[in-house]
């Protein structure tokens, strides 16, 4: 299940963390040191990008000002004092934010390979004579850089798992109902997708009603089911043999040739089952087991 | 606890209770049984209505019940199984085959006269 959205920031796995501290610290220092010099230069280029472009434009000069000093500030907490927390923190917010706002997760890296060259040039020009420093300082901008990403990768799964399992609610929730035909007779049209939860609920209000309208047939079509593998089977059996135990008959109907031969072939045992091709057939047979004759009058 | 046996007509009536343990089923079958011939009843109705949780072994002693039955004649409907109960039972794989259920007292003792009197297919 996902995690709620107010808990973004302080749950999830645990963050990465740059590991050489000299390098780390020089990296910081030539980032700290031209750091609204490689803020302007990413915003000019970022405000033709077309994720990030509407994103910065949306923002005034204030917010944009002030979110820069609390990113900087949060960075060299993080990198001078070794508070990671509020760095990771923040990031996963505006990742989880982003992602919700469909910037889409290749806008980051677009962004974040604009300021690896940036970062690059600056730290080359400082390291120049001391190869040593240099590779341990561009070492450290590497796993700066990555580990941010890790981290927004992160939100984003999070972010699309959170729209897929409202998807999957609201499709649980359009209610297979269950209706009454006649006095003693229940029909349940089943249509789409069953999974556990969808055949739970539906079996759950089937018997309820089968309790409360007294019905001794019910019949459940499946038409509109588009596909029956062996879970499915295995639910409606279950259907079958609860609604049974109360009493009442099922008759199950709209089994297609497709679903009819997938049935055979995976083997699962409908002997017991009354089955039939067609609603209107199952109806029929619903009929004829509580009596009915259907008579047209000229 | 005895669980009481009615008698209703050429029919009995066991009304289980919810707070019913082993022994009680036990004592149940035996006096089942021997009632089933004492009175010459040609109909059995065992009522579960109370029942939250049917366990296998409460459905095994309704099984056997139903078999004892019949070995001496008689018909026997289970009867009262709550939604709840029914698909916890379907769900563990506890069938009760070939054993006629209905949905209360009521209708038990419809489908055994039916049965008495009429085809398996006729569900009126």
């Amino acid at each position: 299940m996902s995690r709620a959205t107010t808990e973004v920031g302080r749950t999830g796995p645990p963050a990465p963390k740059p590991s050489d501290q000299q390098g780390l610290e020089d990296f910081w220092r030539v980032y700290d040191a031209h750091y609204e010099e490689i803020s302007n230069d990413a915003m000019t280029l970022l405000a033709d990008d077309p994720d990030f472009g509407p994103v910065l434009a949306s923002m005034t000069q204030q917010q944009r000002e002030e979110q820069n000093r609390e990113s900087r500030e949060r960075m060299r907490r993080a990198i001078a004092e070794g508070e990671w927390d509020p760095y990771f923190s923040e990031l996963r917010v505006q990742g989880f934010g982003y992602a919700q706002m469909g910037v889409s997760f290749a806008g980051w890296f677009r962004l974040l390979s604009i300021f690896r060259p940036l970062l690059s040039g600056f730290l080359l020009d400082a390291f120049r004579e001391m190869p040593d420093r240099l590779r341990s300082a561009i070492g450290a901008m590497d796993e700066f850089i990555d580990g941010a990403m890790a981290v927004i990768g992160e939100e984003y799964l999070r972010a699309k798992e959170e729209i897929i399992s409202h998807h999957q609610e609201a499709i649980r929730e359009l209610s297979t109902p269950v209706l009454q035909v006649r006095d003693d007779m229940l029909l349940v049209p089943v249509v789409g997708v069953i999974d556990s939860t969808r055949a739970r609920q539906m079996t759950d209000q089937l018997l309820q009603a089968i309790r409360a309208k007294r019905a001794k047939v019910v019949v459940i079509d499946i038409t509109g089911v588009a596909a029956v593998d062996s879970m499915v089977a295995n639910h409606l059996v279950q259907a079958v043999e609860a609604a049974r135990l109360l009493g009442a008959h099922a008759i199950l109907t709209g089994l297609s040739a497709e679903v009819a031969q997938t049935v055979v072939r995976i083997g699962v045992d409908l002997s017991k089952v009354r089955t039939t091709g067609s609603l209107q057939d199952g109806i029929g047979e619903a009929n004829r087991m509580l009596g009915y004759t259907v008579v047209r009058s000229q | 606890m005895a669980i009481p046996i009615l008698k209703q007509g050429p029919y009995l009536i066991a009304s289980m209770q919810s707070e019913v343990g082993d022994a009680d089923l036990v004592r149940l079958r035996e006096d089942l049984a021997s009632q089933v011939g004492d009175v010459r009843a040609r109909g059995l109705v065992v009522d579960v209505t109370t029942i939250d949780v049917m366990d296998s072994f409460t459905i095994r002693t309704l099984l056997e019940v139903v078999q004892i039955g019949k070995l001496r004649g008689v018909d026997a409907v289970i009867v009262g199984i709550q939604p709840e109960v029914a698909f916890a039972m379907v769900q563990l794989g506890l069938r009760l085959d070939g054993v006629a259920t209905a949905l209360d007292l009521e209708e038990g003792l419809a489908l055994l006269g039916r049965q008495m009197g009429g085809s398996a297919d006729d569900v009126r």
